[in-house]
């Protein structure tokens, strides 16, 4: 589990306070996000982190199927939509509390997952993007024209989650529902790329013969990649359900919606494991700095994804990587130069 | 892993920090101003002409040294019709420009939601344009609306063509918002008033193209009306394939007020020749104070026709500045609740207010459709050329009770 040049202190230190410092950096950055709503100025800025947070959650999820397991799909954000309008059935037609509310749309999501994954046993690139765009077009359409879930005009009245009888309306409240469950998302994501899983995903992504051949069965990983990014998805819609107003509306998942996704992770650095979070972060902020630009914002947001593409085809995560990856090679190279001196 | 992560753990504090930080400049709002935040589509059809105009006429009071001597300033934002942007512009300006007032929206899902944050953070919201009959029934005492509720709408038309036209009606509609209020409450009120079925209904996707197969039903069943539902490039698309089908002329084509909309007559061409919607306002109402208003956007904004949601985005910005005129401000931030108290209840005292609307406009403290429902006359409205040069007339003007169309 260990990454290049940290091999010393670290594999003679005894094995319990390997597990534990490998929590640090993650407590670490837990308590910095503690009290980083504190920090900010207005009550909109604790909008945004939430909104950032959910966007995190979602691209991270994304990432994994498409940036580890090679899977081209488009159908992403009907995933989020599935989570989203099942968590708030859940909350507002049978009363289930957020809490369960939160987990079940979760798992109804994953196995939404698993029908998105199934064409994917037979289709790839361009023909799996088809395919996935037209399930998110199904989903859009069907809860645009279903009454019982608001149709066009909307899914209203989604209750915030309740914590010992009080609800978690505020922004600054539902931070701290958001935050925990982002991190929590990151970290697994950490633990499922490095896993037996993650370097079969990769093996697919980089070619599903040879990784057959190598004996990991691709059907079973292609499933696996896209359940496992559609509870990421799902857990991200139901935390946009509860979040005040408590809104949802079909247009708030259209194929505008998806390309920002994309947008996330390809500027983030698809296949790197921070891209996702990266991307997010930094998509909504420059959607937030350029709302007072609105005319001109299409074109902003156009403009990034072919300069992204021309000059940082693999995001920036992948500029990072190269960063210190050649600060290592430099390194390596003077320490070879002074033993052979 | 331990580096990577502990990296990465700090790339994205920073990355949040910064988002914390980056968009708080205009944190600090100046006294002495009446600070307005107006979100309309304005990606559309001549949306940014209808939303500089909002801003230009609210705006026009510094040039004479403003309202009481306050100047107005106000942030315009574009919600692209999208709901969860709808709800980013209203928190933004709730709680970074700490605006006294919100203007806005067009599409009604994305008023809807918006209601529920400004009754939340108790700010008032005035609506232009949106006529989806919830908005007001959610019972805000912060929300007023100048627009024609759709409970209005539905019953002009279907009045006026019940009596003068037929009572045998097909429905073709999308699966947007106003076209499926347009239909349901067309339909409701022949089953409640006149207790007829409907010959024909089908309901199709924003994005279909052909609509003929419905068509040619439809014409099989020799309806006296055809309803259309739909956005313009919808309402354009039936009315064409209508005649292409064969249903003759002599059956009326009524469309959604989205028929109001220039592109309409000019994608349909001569096929809009008939073609009837329910309005607040043509640009041939003939009364002076609209003629002035006709030529006012035809010269500053380039636009020969406008249509009801200039009219409507126009007289609403008349109003908050007549409610700003009557309220007591003292327009410090530590006023700020006060203040905006005191410009809804200055909203809560327009009464009988005549101005480009097709009927005067009341609103009252209770927090009811019946109060906040402002405008409850509707015209009836035909196109009487295609094209380019369309060209079109009113046909009937009707108004109602301030109950009309609730649930008794």
């Amino acid at each position: 589990m260990n990454g290049p040049g940290t091999n010393g202190a670290a594999e003679r230190a005894p094995e319990g306070w390997r597990d534990l410092s490998r929590f640090i950096p993650w407590l670490l950055g837990f308590c910095v996000l503690l009290v980083l709503p504190w920090l900010a100025v207005n009550p909109y800025q604790n909008y945004l982190l939430n909104v950032i947070l959910i966007n995190v959650i979602l691209a991270v999820g994304l990432n994994i199927v498409k940036g580890f397991a090679g899977q081209v799909t488009v159908g992403h954000i009907a995933l989020a939509a599935i989570g989203a309008y099942t968590s708030a059935i859940l909350s507002v037609k049978f009363g289930l509390p957020f809490w369960l509310a939160l987990p079940a749309a979760t798992l109804v999501t994953g196995l939404a997952g698993a029908l998105v994954g199934i064409p994917a046993f037979r289709l790839e690139g361009a023909y799996l993007a088809l395919a996935t765009l037209g399930l998110a077009e199904s989903v859009r359409i069907f809860i645009s024209a279903t009454d019982y879930v608001g149709a066009s005009i909307g899914f209203s009245d989604i209750p915030p989650p309740m914590l010992a009888g009080k609800p978690l309306g505020s922004h600054i409240a539902y931070y701290y529902v958001v935050m925990p469950v982002a991190l929590v998302g990151i970290y697994l994501s950490f633990c499922i790329l490095r896993s037996d899983i993650g370097r079969a995903f990769k093996a697919l992504r980089e070619d599903s013969l040879a990784a057959a051949a190598a004996g990991i069965n691709v059907r079973k990983y292609k499933l696996l990649a896209f359940v496992i990014s559609a509870f990421y998805a799902g857990c991200a819609g139901s935390l946009t359900a509860h979040m005040s107003p408590g809104f949802l509306n079909p247009n708030s998942y259209t194929i505008t919606e998806m390309v920002t996704l994309l947008l996330m992770v390809v500027l983030g650095g698809i296949g790197h494991i921070w891209g996702g979070v990266i991307g997010a972060v930094l998509v909504t902020i420059i959607n937030d700095l350029t709302v007072d630009f609105y005319q001109y914002r299409l074109a902003i947001f156009g403009m990034i994804i072919v300069l992204t593409v021309l000059y940082m085809p693999r995001g920036i995560g992948g500029v990072i990587d190269r960063h210190f990856a050649t600060k290592r090679f430099i390194a390596l190279r003077k320490a070879k130069a002074s033993v052979n001196a | 892993m331990k580096s990577a992560s502990f990296r990465a753990s700090y790339v994205l504090a920073s990355a949040l920090l910064l988002a914390a930080g980056v968009p708080s400049a205009p944190a600090a709002a100046a006294d002495d101003v009446i600070r307005i935040g107006v979100t309309l589509r304005m990606i559309v059809e001549n949306g940014l002409k209808y939303g500089q105009m909002t801003k230009d006429e609210l705006e026009a009071v510094n040039a004479t040294g403003g309202i009481n001597g306050k100047k107005i300033e106000v942030t315009l934002l574009d919600d692209e019709c999208k709901p969860d942007r709808g709800i980013a512009n209203v928190n933004r300006f709730i709680h970074q420009h700490k605006v006294h007032l919100v203007l806005g929206s067009t599409c009604s899902s994305v008023s809807i939601p918006m209601v529920d944050v400004v009754t939340k953070e108790e700010v008032p919201q005035i609506i232009p344009h949106s006529t989806n009959t919830s908005i007001t029934q959610k019972g805000s005492p912060w929300v007023f609306r100048t627009s024609v509720s759709e409970r209005f709408y539905s019953a002009v038309h279907a009045k006026y063509l019940a009596e003068n036209v037929g009572k045998k009606v097909a429905y073709l509609y999308t699966t947007d918002g106003a076209a499926i209020s347009f239909a349901k409450d067309y339909m409701g009120y022949m089953e409640r008033t006149y207790k007829v079925e409907p010959i024909y209904t089908a309901q199709m996707q924003e994005t279909d193209l052909d609509f003929r197969s419905h068509l040619l039903k439809i014409k099989s069943l020799n309806p006296d009306v055809l309803a259309i539902g739909g956005q313009l490039d919808a309402i354009a698309r039936i009315t064409q394939q209508s005649y292409e089908v064969g249903i003759p002329s002599k059956v009326r084509r009524v469309a959604a007020s989205a028929a109001s909309n220039a592109p309409v007559p000019e994608l349909a061409g001569n096929a809009a020749v008939g073609l009837t919607f329910a309005a607040a306002f043509s640009c041939k109402d003939e009364r002076p104070v609209a003629q002035q208003f006709v030529k006012m956007v035809q010269d500053k904004y380039k636009v020969r026709c406008p249509d009801h949601d200039f009219s409507q985005a126009y007289e609403t910005a008349q109003i908050v500045k007549l409610a700003l005129s009557r309220a007591k401000l003292s327009l410090t931030d530590a006023a700020l609740a006060q203040d905006r108290r005191a410009i809804r209840d200055a909203l809560a005292t327009i009464k009988d207010y005549s101005g480009l609307a097709s009927g005067p406009i009341n609103f009252c403290a209770d927090p009811t459709p019946q109060c906040r429902d402002g405008n409850r006359t509707g015209i009836l409205v035909e196109y009487t050329k295609g094209g380019k040069d369309y060209d079109m007339r009113v046909l009937a003007r009707v108004s109602f009770e301030a109950d009309f169309g609730l649930a008794k």
